[in-house]
């Protein structure tokens, strides 16, 4: 139990002072004093996350159970008000002004879908929570908990912020896989998807359309909508196996490669440790990751489990998605690195999480 | 397999992808990517010096090096173009669509620059210099260009510069030399061009992603060419050259004594800025024109020799003793050799050496000519330099020709006749020589009987070049001998009756030689050649006018030169 928490804390903290290291290396060059002390913020927000996280390792989660739909209307509410009050940056409008903190509620509604699906998918037994979806037809198992999460994910996209959109999608996907919902829906569900693709299309933003097909090809606009990718490439490529050195990554250094202490902070960090540091920090991620899968595995408690699930694969899906978009590997859209980038929100809210997640696998020995 | 267990595996897979990606972009990769990533930040700016300078003797600038200004546009810095192209004609003077289609065609990268227009005014320059604000991408860079305070002097002597073409290209590379590198074409420029040619030196800069310099990286100053001084003096080479004007033809001055080349001179002649400025057309014209303005006759025309020639006949006839300088032979207007009739231009009467040479009797040279033997005279005339080429410094020198019995078997497949002997005693026939050859001939007898070497290369970066130049050659002329043709030489100019009288009105005392030389069809040939003064030789002289008549009208250009080397005091 004790376990859990170091480790859990031990590893998240090793990845965000990368991240801060990142952070300071990709912006001291930068003119304005406000993006030279941005790593100063980061790490106030580290701290302030990590008190976060010890209350919320030590509140039981059980709390979660109760308020699940109070949260979500919270989240719902947050995600409506910010198309009357947000702040609008860069294009989107994914920002609340909360006193002196420009809060993203996105990063807490994926959180608040997975605790939902957590909660819609187990139900109060005698003894314990258990799981409630082996009789769920179509309509339980697919359409209500679909239009649940549709809603929040509906209102992220129209900000604009179609990764954290998708990140909802997945999210709820493989969290539907995990709850013994019978496959065919599942398949059937992503068919249809698949099929409505070129109708949904059409809902893009042309700078969307265009990040896509830039994937797809990123030369055919190297300037413009293929300059991210082709510069974030460039970065990771010419770091070879030892990397350019801390500070000496000319790529973010000198400010080629765009967003390199947010979305591409993966990119400056690659460039300047290389193959070798690169490795590293997968290792400290897959071991995260495979914490939370060992807590979730040992978890009796459905809600817990499914919960821890929900978290890991939160992580996880956003590691995986960000990392793939430096490496080219996937579109670019819109999506931190958990840990890593640069931003209060998601680090608060990663933290909180992986609180959670220590919770769970110590409120897990009372049943 | 359990959904669960689906799911760690899963994990795993997904961790395995973005390795593989990381191994694909940074081991495999990396070298690439390094490159790119270095392109991206590092600029080499390239920073040209001057090619070295060419002076004459007294260190006056013959060729030199200026700024020039040349206009580029960066087309990534240019957001409006049309605005740009119209505010550029409108400082240029040229017509916007023009500079548009030369933005269009010379188009290829959009960090890359297009060059707009070159060597543009210096007040055009500062103008767009100072609308520096209001014409983003627009790039005026100085240039170093080589120039010619003097004009087309001494044109064949410099040659030009030009890109370098394939077949230098090939034979250089080895010596740094790279594609649009500008090189010397003819001339010092062509000779000299691995002293002259400046090294390209540069600046390696860090810039971010505005282009904005960060810091600099390395240096390596531009280093100028070597400066050539030349034996030619500015002031002669002048008179030369004025004194030629309008006329097909060439002069050379030579001092007898060491070889040094004081002034070369041939037309008609050429600009060599056409070539820096790229004037295509002019250039093209000059290529075309049948009078070959690029040729430098001096050294590379090939010419019958006529009367000038007679002088080595002379030497040979004395040398083999076969005849002396008091044999004497009676010109009747004309001989018989063999069954053929040869004319005299003239009827001298009885001639001896001294007067034959004086009236350039043709008549006294057949019969000496015969005397002494085609074979003889050929010895005698490559003893004096002729049928090989001096060794001068400057490229495309020929090497004439002179006749014998085996070269007409070997070249002409013809047999030796005793007309031919008398052809050559006149320098008609297969004789071809080339003015400088004539002049290093001249010399023999103007500096008491060496052969020297002509050359025009005083001092490369300062250090004196002229002691590696080939020892002059003594000889073996008997002193007498050389006297009486000398004596001869002054003839043709001090009396009355001598082919170059109208020189005896000059204040210095020249001693020399005419010659008409027969090419039909057309007009003949002039040539004068001689020394001044003629008690301590500082000159030798030859003029030679190509289908410029008898050797009247050369000796009337000589006298022209020496008039106004004397009139500014250049002789003493």
């Amino acid at each position: 139990m004790k376990n859990s928490f170091l480790t859990i804390l031990i590893l998240a903290i090793l990845i965000a002072a990368i991240g801060i290291s990142s952070i300071y290396s990709s912006t001291y060059r930068k003119e304005a004093k406000p993006w030279r002390e941005a790593w100063k913020r980061q790490l106030l927000w580290l701290i302030f996350a990590l008190l976060l996280f010890i209350a919320a390792a030590n509140l039981s989660y059980r709390w979660l159970w109760d308020g699940t739909y109070v949260l979500y209307g919270i989240a719902v509410l947050f995600l409506l008000l910010v198309f009357i009050l947000g702040i609008v940056r860069l294009g989107a409008q994914r920002w609340l002004r909360i006193a002196w903190f420009n809060f993203q509620p996105s990063e807490f509604a994926k959180l608040i879908v997975a605790i939902f699906m957590a909660r819609y998918f187990s139900k109060k037994g005698r003894e314990e929570i258990v799981l409630s979806s082996s009789g769920f037809g179509i309509v339980r198992g697919l359409i209500i908990p679909f239009l649940f999460v549709a809603f929040p994910m509906a209102l992220v996209i129209e900000q604009p912020d179609l990764g954290s959109g998708l990140m909802i999608f997945f999210l709820f996907i493989a969290m539907l896989y995990l709850t013994r919902v019978r496959l065919k829906y599942i398949v059937g569900f992503i068919s249809a998807g698949l099929l409505l693709a070129p109708f949904l299309w059409h809902f893009l933003r042309g700078y969307q359309k265009d990040r896509l097909l830039v994937f797809l090809n990123p030369n055919i606009d190297p300037l413009g909508a293929g300059y991210t990718v082709i510069q974030s490439k460039i970065a990771i490529g010419s770091g070879g196996f030892f990397g350019k050195g801390w500070l000496s990554g000319t790529q973010s250094q000198l400010h080629f490669l765009p967003e390199s202490h947010t979305d591409f902070i993966f990119a400056t960090y690659a460039e300047e440790w290389g193959f070798l540091g690169c490795m590293v920090l997968f290792t400290l991620y897959y071991l995260l990751l495979r914490k939370g899968l060992e807590v979730a595995e040992r978890t009796q408690d459905y809600f817990g489990k499914l919960l821890a699930y929900g978290i890991t694969l939160l992580l996880g899906i956003q590691v995986f998605v960000n990392i793939a978009m430096n490496l080219g590997l996937a579109p670019v859209v819109g999506l931190p690195l958990p840990l890593m980038s640069y931003g209060g929100s998601s680090m608060i809210i990663t933290f909180m999480a992986l609180g959670i997640l220590v919770n769970i696998d110590r409120t897990r020995a009372v049943f | 397999m359990s959904r669960t267990a689906f799911l760690k595996l899963a994990l795993g897979l997904l961790f395995a992808v973005l390795a593989a990606g990381m191994f694909n972009l940074q081991l495999l990769g990396g070298a690439k990517y390094r490159d790119l990533s270095n392109r991206n930040s590092i600029r080499l700016i390239p920073q040209k010096g001057c090619r070295g300078l060419i002076l004459d003797c007294e260190g006056n600038r013959i060729a030199g090096s200026r700024l020039s200004y040349d206009v580029s546009v960066l087309p990534q810095g240019v957001k409006d173009r049309d605005g740009i192209f119209s505010a550029l004609s409108r400082v240029l003077g040229t017509d916007a669509g023009a500079i548009a289609k030369k933005f269009k065609n010379g188009y290829t990268v959009p960090s890359v620059p297009v060059l707009i227009a070159r060597n543009i005014e210096l007040k055009k320059a500062i103008a767009l210099e100072e609308r520096k604000s209001e014409l983003p991408g627009v790039i005026v860079q100085p240039s170093p260009l080589r120039d010619y305070p003097h004009g087309r002097l001494a044109s064949h002597v410099l040659g030009y510069i030009g890109e370098i073409d394939r077949w230098r290209l090939t034979r250089l590379t080895d010596y740094g030399y790279k594609t649009k590198d500008l090189v010397g074409f003819g001339g010092v420029e062509e000779r000299l061009d691995y002293y002259l040619r400046e090294e390209e030196g540069g600046l390696s800069m860090e810039v971010d992603h505005r282009g904005r310099s960060v810091r600099i990286l390395g240096l390596r100053p531009p280093v100028n060419g070597k400066d050539v001084k030349l034996t030619l003096n500015l002031k002669i080479q002048k008179i030369v050259e004025e004194s030629l004007k309008d006329k097909t033809g060439c002069a050379i001055l030579m001092s007898p004594l060491t070889g040094e080349v004081i002034a070369m001179a041939s037309v008609p002649d050429y600009s060599p800025a056409v070539f820096t400025e790229r004037q295509n057309q002019e250039i093209a014209r000059l290529v075309r024109d049948l009078d070959a303005p690029l040729v430098n006759r001096a050294i590379s025309g090939v010419y019958p020799a006529g009367s000038v020639f007679k002088v080595i006949v002379a030497a040979a006839g004395l040398e083999t003793k076969k005849i002396s300088a008091h044999t004497t032979f009676v010109c009747t207007g004309s001989t018989m050799v063999g069954s053929g009739r040869f004319n005299c231009w003239s009827t001298h009467g009885r001639q001896d050496l001294r007067q034959a040479i004086t009236h350039s009797c043709n008549v006294y040279f057949y019969r000496s000519g015969l005397l002494a033997g085609p074979e003889a005279i050929h010895d005698y005339a490559l003893q004096f330099g002729l049928g090989h080429t001096c060794g001068f410094e400057l490229p495309n020198e020929a090497a004439g020709s002179v006749p014998s019995p085996f070269w007409r078997k070997v070249n002409r497949f013809k047999s030796w006749y005793d007309g031919d002997t008398a052809n050559l005693s006149i320098g008609q026939g297969d004789l071809l020589v080339t003015p400088l050859q004539i002049t290093r001939a001249m010399a023999v007898f103007a500096n008491g009987g060496f052969l020297v070497t002509p050359y025009i290369i005083k001092e490369i970066d300062g250090k004196d070049v002229s002691a590696s130049q080939q020892k002059s050659v003594r000889l073996n002329l008997k002193d007498s001998n050389l006297e009486s043709i000398r004596q001869g030489l002054k003839g043709v100019v001090a009396e009355a009756a001598g082919t170059a009288s109208i020189l005896s009105e000059l204040p210095v005392q020249v001693a020399g030689k005419t010659g008409t030389a027969q090419a039909p069809p057309g007009a003949p040939h002039g040539w004068f050649t001689g020394f001044f003064p003629y008690k301590k030789p500082k000159y030798v002289i030859c003029v030679f006018l190509e289908r410029g008549g008898a050797g009247y009208y050369a000796s009337q250009v000589a006298k022209q030169i020496i008039a106004r080397m004397a009139a500014e005091g250049l002789i003493n």
